[in-house]
């Protein structure tokens, strides 16, 4: 063990690597915050890079009395958690049954899954408006809501359809033998398996709802249920646009998203390991 | 054993719903787009069917062969470097052993969460020729190398993809991450006490093991870059000229800018064409055993 | 009973300010307040439940900076006196090629006054998604207060009226900053030779010749038509119409030049990738020593370079084209304003609405954003004080003697892409003029 510790920790190339890159990783966050606080001429002409001249926060304040900031937040919140829980429910189960149950049709319902996420979205606006002024969803939660969860379909399925088969097929045989159904099998044996799967992909699906313009643009209408990422076309004109309110918005709207995946990739990290499963 | 995994009102309970919502939402759709890609429609009004008239016009198009050639390029970029990269971090920071991997484990995926609009405002500013980053870079590095980096088109959609590829690193970095972390344990200590180096043993265990997490990290990136958008939308408007055009884009201005949406549609069809067949390959390619322990 | 008392004499006082306002059409205006009032009266017959008697309209427009914002504030604030008893509902618009509007179109969601361009005019009347306003023109006195040098922004290809416009022609310029000019001892050019000479004689000197924001394509287009029209005066627009072909000497030759002087360092580096900031700043900076930008930018130019900010007349082939091009001015406008949605509840009451925002949006812009170039007279004195280049250029508006059009005022959306995408290419220096020849002659639409 120790051999194989001090192997790594002695390697500092790796090491060098790693550390440097994660710098080049943070430095956009920063970059974000110094650009926030400066004007479109320092942004682009005379101080890109560096700390501010001038720290401009009536950006900030510029930024939180063009829309209610409030209102946005709490909608993107409750259109993320319910986009998150709708889209894993819906594709863990269906990705289980694709990976691990015996049916004549599986590989063709995978495939057909997948192809979602090979389709530009602006292509399909206008179907999509029409089917979901035809459901009577329109200008409700439920018209971004059940959008998001169907476009996150496919890449969740993938994602979990490959943990899933990664599985040794052991496991189910045991339980079976052991007599617990199928349905406890899901939830009590596969589930907890998944688990590193199942944190990264609440921080992924988080993520496409917290930061979807283009679906969230054309459905949403009423201010009442507009998202963050709509805040940005009060910064945007046909000729200019005031980067730095802009990135005054955009820095408030990034940091949920940061703690969020402190909260889960610490999930991903003491979740039980497949070995430690079939161990025990 | 057959009988307990053929269960049929277990695998309908499972799968009806995701399938349900998933064909009325997504999959109606693109039949509409594939179906109006057989149009001259400007999107509005009703449209003449003129069978594979619009098909027939990309082949002459030259900007659709620039932008089958971009997604190309951007494809192989992003796989190569993703994957590649992503692989060595996320191996690295598996290692309990790596000190301060929880820090390098957050810092790796802040650009993810980033919005794609700042992150290339930053690049944009990086490859300025006059007061850019990377021009600074090479002449520290002594190199008489200044380029205009978006501005000529063969450099152009290199310098993009790499704006893409450096973002969405994070994204590979935690499904690989999610990935090593599912393989058991023992196989790695039993290969260590067999003598081989921490190199070895994810070479030889760890890689083979995680077969299914790099399918589809392939997938993702393969079909992301050949998906192409906001990069080009936010960077160069597809310029200079058409030189950074992919099928995305091609898409959006013959539908919005120029009001063919037929025409547009039928770009949108060749591209879910081009990503199942990249994926059909990705799936063939790696390994199709499923894994036994 | 009250209630209609109340609206009776709110519009009794409406038609009054109309009557007062524009004395010649006092017919057609009362005629127009009693089917308002009759229409009035339904709505609120049907809206029973709702106490008060208001009608609500959503509108779709640019509301993002100043000169957007503005002009509409001060629009719904006059509409509020005008008509209390309508009230708009503002939906920023997007900038999004017109995605979001189309999709409303649709899904049969139109907002009742929309902002539409050449483009959502072409492509809505097709689809029945714009109203035609032909008998609605004289509300307001609209097409009496039309200047007859606008009425192309009114009226479009087909004869008819889609949209009340508020912009009027707009111009492209050369601006250029005098102290640069002297300060190198250039001249300023009337000709492409002394043009070479200074484009020449700024990089010795380390100062970028002209600045311009080519990452946005239009503006790329329009430095092309500037040597276009400097042998041909349609410049763009005969190309838009297949009237001529891109191989032909005028248009050829403005290819060649652009490609010679870029060569030469006309262009800051990068120029592909700079967006408006950036290039306004390496102007008013004084990095940069002319600037191509529309009259708009006038405001702005003597904001941040007082005096020394100038606008020139285009360079000429030579010392005689010079003089005979001068007022072969480049951009203009085209149809394009507020539009109204054909499934308005009152068509009549919208495309009141409609055509009042759009006097009032032009009456601002004149009376306080230093603007003269609207679509409509306005009446009232001018409360901030004219530019000196804008006086010039007003001064030089009887004489111009031609006009071309933005890219986006061009009519063919197939070749505007087209000739986007091939004069940016061609501000790279690595475009061949054949190529931008092939390129653009696919695009040119059949002669109509």
């Amino acid at each position: 063990m120790t051999r194989f510790k001090k192997l790594l920790n002695n390697n500092w190339p790796v090491a060098c690597f790693m550390w440097l890159y994660a710098l080049l990783s943070v430095y956009p966050l920063v970059w974000m915050i110094f650009y926030s606080l400066k004007n479109n001429d320092e942004i682009f002409v005379s101080n890109p890079f560096g700390f501010p001249t001038h720290l401009r926060f009536e950006n900030y304040v510029d930024a939180w009395s063009k829309y209610n900031v409030p209102v946005y937040f709490s909608n993107s919140l409750i259109v993320a958690i319910a986009t998150v829980i709708g889209a894993i429910t819906l594709s863990v189960m269906f990705s289980f049954a694709a990976a691990r149950l015996q049916w004549r049709f599986r590989g063709i319902a995978h495939t057909y899954m997948m192809i979602g996420m090979f389709i530009p979205i602006q292509v399909i606006m206008i179907p999509l408006a029409i089917l979901v002024r035809d459901f009577h969803i329109a200008n409700t939660y439920g018209a971004l809501i059940i959008p998001y969860i169907a476009f996150n379909l496919s890449f969740t399925s993938i994602v979990f359809y490959g943990f899933f088969r990664s599985i040794p097929v052991d496991l189910e045989e045991s339980a079976c033998i052991d007599g617990a159904s199928i349905y406890r099998t899901f939830f009590s044996i596969m589930l907890p398996i998944i688990k590193p799967a199942l944190a990264t992909m609440v921080i992924f699906i988080f993520l496409n709802s917290w930061n979807e313009f283009t679906m969230a643009v054309i459905l949403i209408t009423k201010e009442s249920l507009k998202t963050l990422p709509l805040g940005l076309l009060f910064f945007q004109g046909q000729f200019t646009t005031n980067w730095g309110a802009m990135g005054a918005a955009m820095t408030i709207a990034s940091l949920p998203t940061v703690l969020i995946y402190m909260l889960f990739s610490e999930q991903v990290e003491n979740a039980l390991t497949v070995g430690s499963a079939v161990k025990g | 054993m057959r009988k307990y995994l053929g269960n049929k009102t277990a695998i309908a309970i499972f799968t009806l719903p995701a399938l349900l919502l998933y064909t009325i939402m997504v999959f109606y759709p693109i039949m509409q787009t594939f179906f109006r890609s057989m149009f001259e429609w400007d999107g509005l009004s009703a449209g003449t069917f003129i069978w594979f008239d619009n098909y027939k016009e990309l082949l002459n198009d030259s900007v659709f062969h620039t932008a089958i050639y971009n997604g190309l390029i951007f494809a192989a970029i992003i796989t190569v470097t993703q994957i590649g990269i992503g692989s060595i971090l996320a191996f690295a920071v598996s290692d309990v052993s790596f000190k301060g991997r929880k820090i390098l484990r957050i810092s790796f995926f802040i650009p993810v969460v980033l919005s794609i609009t700042v992150v290339c405002q930053l690049w944009l500013s990086i490859y300025n020729s006059e007061y850019g980053l990377m021009n600074k870079l090479f002449d520290m590095l002594g190199i008489q190398y200044h380029q205009d980096w978006l501005s000529s088109g063969k450099s152009a959609i290199v310098a993009i993809a790499f704006v893409n590829a450096w973002q969405y690193m994070g994204y590979h970095f935690a499904l690989l991450l999610a990935g090593a972390k599912s393989v058991p344990e023992q196989y790695m200590e039993a290969a260590r006490i067999d003598g081989a180096t921490k190199l070895q043993a994810i070479v030889k265990i760890t890689i083979p093991m995680m077969a299914e997490t790099y399918k589809f990290c392939m997938v993702f990136a393969v079909t992301g870059g050949l998906n192409a958008f906001a990069n080009m939308y936010i960077m160069t408007s597809g310029g200079p000229g058409t030189s950074t055009y992919t099928l995305t884009y091609l898409m959006y201005r013959s539908a919005f800018r120029v009001g063919e949406f037929g025409y547009g549609s039928a770009a949108a069809a060749v591209l879910v064409i081009e990503c199942l067949l990249a994926t059909l390959i990705i799936n063939r390619l790696v390994a199709r055993e499923r894994i036994s322990y | 009973m009250r209630k209609i008392k109340k609206a009776a004499a709110a519009l009794a006082s409406l038609s009054l300010i109309v009557v007062s306002a524009c004395g010649s059409n006092n017919n057609t205006v009362n005629e127009t307040s009693n089917t308002t009032a009759a229409t009035n009266a339904v709505v609120k017959e049907e809206a029973t439940a709702a106490p008060q008697e208001n009608v609500k309209l959503r509108i779709y427009a640019q509301y993002s900076d100043d000169d957007t914002k503005l002009p509409y504030d001060y629009a719904v604030a006059e509409l509020k006196k005008e008509m209390p008893n309508v009230e708009l509902e503002l939906e920023v618009q997007a900038q999004d090629d017109g995605q979001k509007l189309k999709t409303y179109a649709a899904t049969g969601n139109l907002p009742d006054i929309y902002q539409a361009g050449v483009d959502i005019i072409n492509t809505f009347k097709k689809s029945g998604n714009i109203l035609e306003l032909d008998k609605y023109t004289d509300l307001y006195g609209f097409k009496d207060k039309m200047f007859s040098s606008t009425m192309n922004t009114l009226t479009s290809d087909d004869g008819h009226v889609y949209a009340f416009p508020y912009a009027g022609n707009e111009f492209m310029l050369l601006y250029y900053n005098k102290e640069l000019f002297e300060k190198n001892n250039i001249k300023v050019p009337t000709t492409y030779d002394e043009l070479m000479i200074a484009v020449k004689g700024f990089n010795a000197a380390g100062v970028t010749p002209l600045a311009l924001f080519a990452k946005e394509k239009w503006p790329t287009v329009a430095l092309y038509d500037m040597f276009v029209t400097r042998q041909e005066p349609a410049g763009i627009v005969k190309l838009d119409k297949g009237q001529v072909s891109p191989s032909d000497p005028a248009y050829k030759q403005a290819a060649e030049k652009i490609v010679e002087l870029v060569k030469a360092g006309l262009l800051p580096k990068g120029a592909t990738n700079l967006n408006y900031d950036q290039a306004a700043s390496l102007f008013y900076e004084g990095k940069a020593a002319m600037f191509l930008n529309g009259q708009w930018e006038i405001a702005t130019s003597t904001e941040k370079l007082g005096d020394k900010a100038g606008w020139m007349y285009f360079p000429g082939v030579d010392a005689a084209s010079y003089e005979t091009s001068k007022y072969s001015f480049i951009g203009g406008g085209g149809p394009g304003g507020y539009a109204v949605n054909p499934n308005t509840k009152d068509p009549e009451l919208t495309a009141k609405v409609a055509a009042f925002l759009s006097l009032k949006y032009a009456e601002y812009k004149y009376t306080q954003r230093g603007n003269p170039i609207v679509a409509t007279k306005v009446e009232i004195p001018v409360v901030t004080e004219y530019p000196a280049m804008m006086k010039q250029l007003s001064d030089d508006i009887e004489k111009i003697t031609s006009t071309t059009a933005f890219a986006w005022g061009l009519s063919d959306a197939k070749f505007k892409a087209a000739i986007e995408d091939a004069t940016q290419s061609l501000m790279t220096g690595g475009y061949s003029v054949e190529q931008f020849i092939k390129d653009v002659t696919k695009a040119v639409p059949q002669a109509k």
